[in-house]
């Protein structure tokens, strides 16, 4: 896919142009911003990530897996301590709370590297050194006869740096 | 991310109480200046050399000590009946509790928005990680046969040692190794934007590759931040808890046993709280050099040292109430044992190491209600090595005269620990400093993507000013200096 970048220096630029290209649906937009910042979640109105569920969905299934392994050992070859019943849910609390911690946790990581698409091992167009510090960057993915349109409205608002990239 | 709150100043001086969550940076006016200071210290510098070297030189006596130990057997290590847990269990308990803070201070003060974290949660999530890898090393060097390090896995196998899955021991397993993973991967997530940061700014082309590969080609667009604030928070949201677990899970070591002064259900929040004060106590002894030797005074603030001063005040409260309620639970007990215990505990043959505990953990803090003193750098880094000294001896405290004083007059003893076992303490700390040593010069020692979200962005047609905001939060625009907001660096 075609498309320009702008490198703007100041925030409220970024977001105007953001607006701008949304009303006017001139094409798909990715911002490139050195910090989390909610004028861009606003202005792009991305819906709630889905990283969620993934923690939801291992955190059971580890709380479950923590549960069983003591239950198992214990049914498998018992060993009577202190007079408690051979499967005991509280002492089994502990590796069902610390697997649930353990597998929802990674899950959480891993299901943020899968919805971010990272690791990411081939440099992708839009993207500039210059945002990860001091820019922010507007990509525009757009059809070729819409790209100069884009490139007026990333211009009017201020862009330091317009640029085509394929 | 970071918690964004109102700037106030940071003076030197004596200032009014502030609020912690209103900690910000006032003279770090650019996303640029950000980079260029926090990136500046990771240049290798003569002084770095040389403690690099002591810590190695520390960790090398250390590890020949334990070459000996395994030559010539535990004994070696001042075990004798009936004390057989010393100085290692005592020392694994230690590094434990220093690993606590960096979770705390990373997950808990986030959840809790507490604006000081932001620029001591990086060091104290490397001191975590590094802590635990210290700690972890104690189950193995209290092996006779280290080599069958293995045996302590609790998984069903052949060799006939059939996990009980009702013993503390295995508890610990499931507990420092799910914090170990999930610390050092609450660490190492933190750290993608910052890598991203340094892979851009660096010119040397292989340790740009090298910082290429840690970055994961992360991009900074709007999709990944949306994912990554949210695992950042559900991360946060799971370690809080686990923080609490894992301290919880090794005081179960010894409130599980009949012991006298061990068979107790405070244990587990005395043993956080515990834990919690010495890991600040740790942020505090490695946090004030450093911000001292990387000149980082304007972004490690006063403000956020009397805060951290402030935790550490409460703590050492908690822990003085825990001590305190321990005396009164065995006089109230009319068990004769607990009574004995504790009184050869205070006024008999552990007297010594009682005393420097109660001192060093609650009569030293409580100079923190001085607002100057939280101030005074040079008082705080004291009472930080007071506080380390005094936790190392609680933990002392709390093992050694059970074990040399039980039920019967035949089960009591004494211990001494010998050369061995102060060479391999001496030696778990070069290789904690070493770990840690080699972090600060190869990655940013604060959040620089977190500090920047601090900050006000450049715009083009500022509807706000610093003062504003400060008069919003009532600080009456007391900010000297306010950092232009359309011209970038103050």
């Amino acid at each position: 896919m075609q498309g320009v970048l702008g490198a703007f220096h100041e925030i409220d630029s970024a977001v105007e142009a953001v607006e701008e290209i949304k009303q006017s649906r001139l094409g798909e937009v990715t911002v490139f911003t050195p910090t989390p910042r909610h004028e861009f979640e606003e202005a792009i109105g991305h819906g709630p990530s889905r990283v969620r569920l993934f923690t939801l969905v291992f955190g059971l299934m580890g709380v479950s897996f923590g549960y069983w392994i003591p239950v198992w050992i214990s049914d498998y070859w018992p060993i009577v301590v202190g007079g408690k019943a051979i499967a005991t849910w509280v002492p089994f609390t502990i590796p069902g709370f610390e697997l649930m911690v353990l597998i929802g946790g990674l899950a959480t990581v891993f299901a943020m590297f899968a919805l971010s698409h990272i690791p990411r091992v081939v440099p992708t167009i839009g993207y500039d050194p210059r945002f990860s510090s001091g820019h922010f960057g507007v990509w525009v993915a757009a059809p070729p006869e819409r790209l100069d349109e884009v490139a007026a409205v990333l211009a009017k608002h201020g862009a330091e740096e317009v640029r085509r990239e394929r | 991310m970071a918690a964004t709150a109102a700037p106030v100043p940071s003076g030197e001086g004596h200032r009014p109480n502030i609020p912690s969550a209103l900690v910000r940076f006032p003279a770090v006016g650019s996303y640029e200046q950000v980079d260029a200071e926090i990136a500046g210290t990771l240049g290798p510098s003569l002084g770095w050399f040389g403690a690099l070297g002591v810590a190695i030189l520390c960790m090398l006596i250390g590890a020949l000590t334990w070459t000996y130990q395994i030559h010539e057997g535990l004994g070696a290590a001042g075990y004798q009946p009936p004390v057989m847990w010393g100085v290692y269990i005592v020392t694994f308990v230690f590094w434990v509790g220093i690993g606590h803070a960096g979770t705390l201070i990373s997950a808990i003060l986030y959840l809790f928005r507490a604006g000081f974290r932001t620029s001591i949660y990086r060091v104290s999530e490397a001191m975590t990680v590094f802590a635990v890898m210290t700690a972890g090393l104690f189950p193995i060097l209290h092996l006779g046969r280290p080599w069958k390090f293995f045996y302590l896995i609790p998984y069903p196998h052949w060799r006939l040692i059939w996990p009980n899955p009702k013993s503390p021991l295995v508890w610990d397993v499931f507990a420092i190794l799910t914090y170990l993973t999930i610390s050092a991967t609450f660490f190492y997530v933190g750290l993608i934007p910052d890598f991203a940061i340094l892979r851009d700014r660096e010119k040397n082309p292989i340790r740009k590759a090298l910082y290429a590969q840690l970055a994961l080609g992360w991009r900074n667009s709007d999709k990944e931040w949306r994912h990554f604030t949210r695992a950042y928070l559900f991360l946060a949201a799971l370690a809080t808890p686990l923080v609490l677990s894992v301290h919880s899970v090794v005081s179960f070591d010894f409130a599980m046993a009949l012991a006298p002064g061990w068979h107790a259900t405070i244990f587990p929040p005395y043993f956080v709280a515990g834990a919690i004060f010495s890991g600040i106590g740790m942020v505090l002894t490695i946090v004030i050099p450093l911000r001292k030797f990387f000149h980082l005074e304007h972004y490690i603030t006063l403000n956020d040292i009397d805060a951290a001063a402030k935790l550490c005040l409460f703590t050492s409260m908690v822990v003085g109430l825990a001590y305190l309620t321990e005396f009164q639970v065995a006089w109230m007990s009319g068990n004769g044992f607990e009574q004995d215990y504790f009184w050869n505990r205070v006024f008999g043959q552990w007297a010594w190491a009682a005393w420097i505990m109660l001192i060093c953990n609650c009569v030293i803090p409580l100079s923190l209600f001085s607002q100057k003193l939280r101030r005074n750098l040079k008082w705080l880094f004291f009472l930080s090595l007071t506080t380390n000294l005094g936790m190392w001896f609680e933990r002392f405290v709390i093992v050694e005269p059970s074990l040399s004083h039980e039920f019967e007059p035949w089960q009591w003893g004494g211990y001494h620990p010998t050369w061995v076992d102060y060479a391999i303490l001496l030696g778990s700390f070069g290789w904690f400093f070493m770990w840690f040593l080699l972090f600060i010069k190869q990655m940013p020692v604060m959040a620089m993507s977190e500090i920047k979200e601090t900050l006000i962005p450049r715009m083009k047609h500022p509807h706000v000013t610093e003062s504003q905001v400060l008069d919003q939060h009532g600080m009456g625009g007391a900010l000297m200096n306010d950092p232009p907001l359309t011209g970038g660096a103050a």
